[in-house]
């Protein structure tokens, strides 16, 4: 076999363990990258910290278990920020499988800042349709969700009190797996005038942009490393930090790989042509 | 290293090694890994869709409140069933007609609000008074979205200028191809990272 073959056809098994291995090390050796702010991460954090104590953030689990790697951090790290300053979180999740998820991260932030179920925090639940949910909210947040999660009348909770429209909302926080957080832009922003800003997984970071760049989602975070950025910048690290030196050193390793199969290839191209002549 | 006593730990850390098996080749371990999700999902997804939707959001209403306009949406809900017989299934596509029809309503003057006309506007600039780069960036924007758009415009042949055009507006999309592929990448790893983060964590208790 040539060598440029050899190049082209490594066993599939050998770039897994190679993968695995960049990932696990550097989540046991930790390396100590730095980790650089962008200017997303940046106008994320600046639309958090302009909030007031006592001002009610909108935050959305638009996410389920299979992506929450990636978007949990985030989620941690909005609440941190948020009880940390005095923010109140009215909490919901468009997906079914978001409930627990947001259930688990909403009870431990608020303990660790000892917060108060009702009055600085309150979790309204899975609604069915996501669509008519961020439509109805401009309409009435309590006749969108008549109970929270656990059964409770909106009008017996007071942290609900005050609360009709996305008016009475300082912004609306969307950490989503899925295409959700630009419908947040579209209806709850585009149609109800509310502020929206987002946390996203890699994947659907650069769907983002075009609203990001056109001011329709003034700030968010992507990915991992947007959780890694945003934990620097409030001085709480967490699952994001710790896993950048391993992000770091997969990526070179890809980076490796590509190099390698392309070498490869143009060798392979070469031998052809030679062949030929 | 402080290995947890918490016996859901435990199932969770020893079906993510079943999954994970799946890399050498597949074997029993990964079916039953597999096949136990689809059920617990399955399972976990109509509790939660009936208690609420069908139980919360039509039966409490309708029932116990006395919101009996809500039995329209009900009975158009009920209807969708009869896809599941050949005689009736034509009765299915009153609800779906009713559904697309209020879809298109919600979605279309929102869209080509906020996905045309504004992000559109975004593309215009007066370059007067910018700042040298942000001028920059924006002209290179308007080149991007005008070129693509030719490279999408199918009436003509892509002969001349037209085929010149179009050659950098698939090299905007070619850009945009490699920097989803890098997220892309992003992605999966950081999905590798919280499960590897979870057993060296919250199972084997090898990282604190």
């Amino acid at each position: 076999m040539a060598f440029y073959d050899r190049m082209m056809s490594i066993d599939r098994r050998i770039i897994f363990l190679s993968v695995g291995l960049a990932v696990a090390i550097p989540i046991i050796v930790p390396l100590g990258f730095p980790v650089q702010i962008s200017e997303e991460t940046m106008n994320f954090y600046r639309e958090m910290a302009a909030l007031k104590p006592g001002d009610i953030i909108l935050l959305s689990f638009d996410y389920e278990g299979d992506v929450m790697a990636e978007l949990n951090p985030m989620a941690v790290a909005v609440l941190k920020h948020a009880f940390s300053r005095g923010i109140k979180v009215i909490a919901i999740t468009t997906y079914a499988g978001g409930t627990g998820i947001a259930e688990r991260l909403l009870t431990e932030a608020a303990n660790r800042y000892g917060k108060t179920y009702g009055v600085d925090y309150v979790f309204l639940g899975y609604n069915p349709d996501w669509s008519g949910t961020m439509l109805r909210l401009g309409e009435s947040f309590k006749a969108t969700y008549p109970t929270d999660q656990y059964g409770k009348s909106v009008y017996e909770i007071p942290i609900m009190k005050n609360v009709e429209t996305y008016r009475d909302i300082a912004l609306v926080v969307s950490i989503s797996g899925s295409a959700l957080s630009e419908y947040w832009a579209i209806w709850a922003g585009g149609r109800y005038g509310a502020r929206v800003i987002s946390g996203n997984t890699a994947i659907q970071a650069i769907l983002i942009y075009p609203y990001y760049k056109a001011g329709q989602i003034p700030g968010f975070l992507g990915g991992l490393k947007g959780a890694a950025e945003y934990e620097k910048l409030i001085n709480a690290p967490g699952m994001g930090i710790r896993g950048m030196d391993a992000q770091s050193v997969a990526h070179a390793l890809m980076l490796a790989f590509i190099l390698v199969g392309n070498v490869g290839y143009f060798l392979f191209r070469r031998a052809k042509r030679r062949e030929q002549k | 290293m402080a290995v947890t006593h918490d016996l859901g730990i435990w199932v969770a850390g020893i079906l993510t090694l079943a999954i994970f098996s799946f890399l050498y080749k597949d074997n029993p371990f990964y079916r039953f890994a597999e096949h136990l999700l689809v059920g617990v999902s399955a399972g976990y997804y109509l509790v939660q869709y009936f208690f609420s939707a069908a139980y919360k959001k039509l039966w409490v209403p309708v029932f116990q409140e006395g919101h009996h306009v809500l039995l329209v949406g009900g009975i158009l809900g009920l209807l969708m069933f009869t896809r599941l017989f050949r005689r009736t299934e034509w009765i299915s596509r009153y609800p779906v007609a009713f559904y697309i029809a209020a879809w298109a309503g919600y979605v279309i003057p929102s869209y080509i609000q906020v996905r045309i006309l504004q992000q559109a506007q975004d593309t215009m600039f007066n370059p007067r008074g910018m700042p040298l780069g942000e001028a920059l960036s924006a002209l290179i924007l308007l080149i991007g979205v005008s070129t693509t758009l030719i490279y999408f415009y199918f009436s003509a042949e892509h002969r001349g200028p037209l085929k010149t055009l179009s050659k950098v507006g698939i090299t905007f999309l070619m850009i945009g191809f490699g920097a989803t592929f890098g997220y892309n990448v992003m992605g999966r790893v950081s999905l590798l990272i919280g499960r590897f983060q979870f057993l060296f964590t919250d199972w084997l208790g090898i990282v604190h």
